[in-house]
């Protein structure tokens, strides 16, 4: 069963003046992790919430079409249902810290004491994740005094210890240093590991290409392009939408205007080192190849 | 508070937003005082978030800024407690002025500063009455000692003493308020339970800000 | 994840949820409920009880128990400073104006009796006995553990988290304060010199933080939704705080008893 459909989806949010989202069809199957991309103001965060159903629940607006999660019809959902099947991670690592908690164990059990869980399995589940995210350092520490690097990583410890199977998270690292960014990544690369469903809105482009299997991407309010990742990174419609290209995608773009094309168009790293690899061995003579 | 379905209904009933203005209300009170102390201002300016809450969010709302405000002050300076009811006035008054649109014109609101500074010196004077026997344990008490000394009666030295002094903190607490109502965003006062009032005014001269609120949200006011 | 420095896990930490918190010291491991009924009883008493000796005697027990508890350093100075800045003005005045027969001596208007003296030392004592037991009690009981008791007793989450949501709000704008008085200052505007301009610098430095903070309210309504705080289940605790001991019991029905006594006597004996 698919986890979420959107037929003909609208949203205007209340005074707003133009929709933010139009005629939006999408089906999001379970187990993969979807990457969302576009320019700013470009409707991912948008289609999020509604996909949250954060719209209409708590930002208010005119929503057209049908949304349907996990089967069920978006209206019929108690919000505070849909809050514990969908995880959520944002941006900001400073509003996600709860604030009411003095050490990052607390904070990170919040959401288990909120639903209610018996002590002695709280206490198992939280430290679980401390150990697969490597917060052993920061347990005893005040979560209101981390860094935003730090913080966020908490954020994530806090919705991965509720155990959801669905995961929405909208641009982790926008505002973290490259190596807390690193970090950030690895744990959604466990996440995909566990089998976890994601929607992933991340700006950056190579990292996506590394992680999602499939692209959503946005454009002025509508999804302009959906597919596995390896078609949409190297379609024109990316570049269209004004999203960049990965660093090794223009790559091979450029040799193929120099008419010199790759066997094929990478989108990760590995795949551009082995086909640069595989076109020196092949070349006769390999100081011109290139 | 001992009726829990109530009070998470009551808070329910006011958006999702109030409860998370209730803290702020509280520490921009206390901040407010604190910058008053630091620029060496002969004012108080520790009730700008208690009429901010209820301007924005309701009486109640900002009733509740006053009163956990003034209790979290009594911790240390227990004597200030019986003030709370001060504090509560001054929530439902805010709450009841902004419903009637007093917020949202500059004269209008520093007409509120009247009913304001009249429930700031008379009731506040008449707690110290009931409660200190008119002499009470702040600065303000020596200042009613040196009119009882100079011959004025003892109740009328505390009046004469807080009306002045009520009316130079509350003529600047609610201009602020009033400026800074100025400068709320749009997306913002939609989900607050008296936003309404203030957008009729904001809508004929809505920004692009509204349109998109949540991809918006990475702007010059996001401090850490 | 983590490889460049693997930190043990702080078992011992962890264990501690296992158990009831302790602060280590019998006073402090009083249940909040209980005492903060054992500190109404003792306001209650010293308002009843014959002034002056009754409020100094009760006044003069909050600084020995704050000894016992472990607090004197903390207590003390606080507790202190209330009695030299608000209970001298309570006494002074009530010396300096209220009239009386016996005058001890007169200064220009003003003429002190011996009864201003013994009715200011009265009421200035039990204010600051009522003010001890506020103080003491937020002294022992930190706010954390008030606020679970509360919870306990059926309290409902949301109040609890708007106090302490408070505290840190105050904490976190406080800090945001600094952050841009200081950017202000760099920017010329006036935070020292005449009256006017230093009330005008007031508004750019308190609207950007408040501004600010409310700019967030929505990411963190949206937040702790994420974290289950809208669902209705009941909510568990991973902090536990002891079981009320019946030993504990007795000692706060024998503190209410003696307020109630002391009640009695003041209706019927002494006053």
């Amino acid at each position: 069963m698919e986890l979420v459909s959107l037929r003909n989806v609208g949203f205007t949010y209340a005074y707003g003046d133009k929709p933010a989202l139009t005629d939006i069809s999408l089906t999001i199957e379970p187990g993969l992790l979807y990457g969302v991309v576009g320019l700013n103001a470009s409707g991912k965060s948008t289609l999020c919430s509604v996909i949250r159903g954060i719209i209409p629940h708590f930002h208010h607006g005119e929503l057209t079409g049908e949304v349907r999660i996990m089967g069920k019809d978006l209206l019929d959902w108690d919000p505070a249902e849909l809050s514990k099947s969908i995880g959520y991670v944002f941006q900001n690592p400073f509003t996600q810290i709860s604030g009411v908690k003095e050490t990052v164990f607390e904070e990170i059990a919040l959401g288990l004491e909120n639903l209610g869980i018996e002590r002695e399995e709280m206490i198992e589940r939280v430290t679980v994740v401390v150990r697969e995210l490597g917060l052993e350092a920061l347990i005893r520490k005040n979560p209101n005094e981390l860094s935003g690097g730090q913080r966020q990583k908490v954020a994530f410890a806090s919705i991965i210890a509720m155990d959801a199977d669905f995961i929405i998270i909208d641009e982790p690292t926008s505002q973290l240093d490259p190596d807390a960014s690193e970090a950030v990544f690895g744990i959604i690369r466990q996440l995909k590991e566990r089998g976890k469903s994601i929607i992933l809105v991340e700006h950056k482009i190579d990292l996506m290409a590394e992680y999602a299997d499939r692209i959503i991407v946005m454009k002025g309010g509508q999804v302009v392009m959906e597919g596995p990742a390896r078609d949409v990174l190297v379609s024109d419609g990316l570049g269209d939408a004004g999203v960049p290209y990965p660093e090794v995608t223009e790559l091979a773009f450029a040799l193929a205007r120099a008419g010199k094309p790759l066997s094929s168009v990478p989108i990760t790293r590995a795949e551009a080192a082995q086909l640069v690899s595989d076109r020196i061995k092949e070349a006769p003579h390999a100081h011109s190849a290139l | 508070m001992k009726h829990k379905k109530g009070f998470s209904a009551l808070m329910r009933s006011y958006g999702r937003l109030t409860i998370f203005m209730i803290p702020i209300g509280i520490a921009t009170n206390f901040i407010g005082g604190q910058i008053a102390i630091l620029l060496k201002l002969p004012m108080y300016l520790d009730s700008i978030g208690t009429i901010l809450v209820g301007a924005l969010c309701g009486g109640l709302p900002g009733a509740l800024v006053g009163t956990i405000s003034n209790l979290i002050n009594s911790i240390t300076s227990p004597t200030l407690a019986p003030y709370a009811t001060l504090s509560i006035l001054f929530g439902f008054l805010a709450g009841w002025l902004s419903k009637h649109g007093v917020f949202k014109s500059l004269w209008k609101t520093l007409l509120a500063s009247i009913p304001f500074a009249l429930i700031g010196s008379i009731l506040g004077g008449l707690i110290t009455i009931w409660v200190f026997g008119g002499l009470g344990g702040s600065g303000g008490a020596l200042i009613v000692g040196a009119l009882v000394a100079a011959g004025m009666d003892l109740n009328a030295a505390v009046f004469t003493a807080a009306i002045p002094m009520d009316f130079l903190d509350k003529i600047p607490t609610v201009l602020v308020v009033f400026l800074i109502l100025k400068r709320i965003p749009t997306r913002l006062f939609v989900k607050l339970p008296l936003g309404y009032v203030y957008l009729n005014k904001a809508k004929t001269t809505s920004t692009t800000s509204a349109v998109n609120p949540v991809d918006d949200e990475d702007d010059e006011l996001a401090l850490g | 994840m983590g490889s460049s420095t693997v930190h043990e896990l702080d078992q011992d930490f962890i264990n501690s949820f296992r158990s009831p918190a302790t602060a280590g010291n019998r006073i402090r491991d009083l249940n909040p409920i209980s005492f903060a009924i054992i500190m109404l009883s003792c306001s209650v008493t010293a308002i009843a009880l014959p002034g002056p000796a009754g409020p100094a005697a009760i006044c003069l027990l909050f600084a020995v128990l704050s000894v016992a508890a472990g607090l004197a350093k903390t207590f003390l100075p606080l507790y202190g400073k209330l009695f030299a800045v608000v209970g001298l003005i309570l006494f002074v005045l009530r010396a300096a104006f209220l009239p009386g027969n016996h005058i001890l001596w007169t200064v220009g208007p003003i003429s002190i009796s011996a009864e201003g003296i013994i009715q200011g030392l009265n009421f200035s004592l039990v204010v600051m006995a009522v003010c001890g037991a506020v103080t003491f009690f937020f002294a022992v009981t930190p706010m954390k553990n008030l606020m679970l008791a509360l919870e306990q007793r059926g309290v409902t989450p949301r109040a609890t988290y708007i106090i302490l949501a408070s505290f840190q709000a105050i904490t976190d704008l406080g800090k945001n304060t600094k952050v841009v008085m200081d950017a202000q200052k760099s920017r010329g505007i006036e935070t020292e010199g005449g009256m006017v301009r230093r009330t005008t610098a007031f508004l750019p430095i308190l609207a950007p933080v408040f501004l600010a903070a409310m700019s967030q309210t929505e990411e963190r309504a949206l937040a702790l939704d994420a974290r289950a705080f809208n669902s209705r289940n009941r909510h568990s605790h991973l902090v536990s705080l002891r079981p009320v001991s019946s030993a504990e019991i007795i000692v706060v029905c024998a503190v209410a008893l003696g307020a109630v006594l002391s009640i009695v006597g003041a209706v019927f004996i002494w006053n």
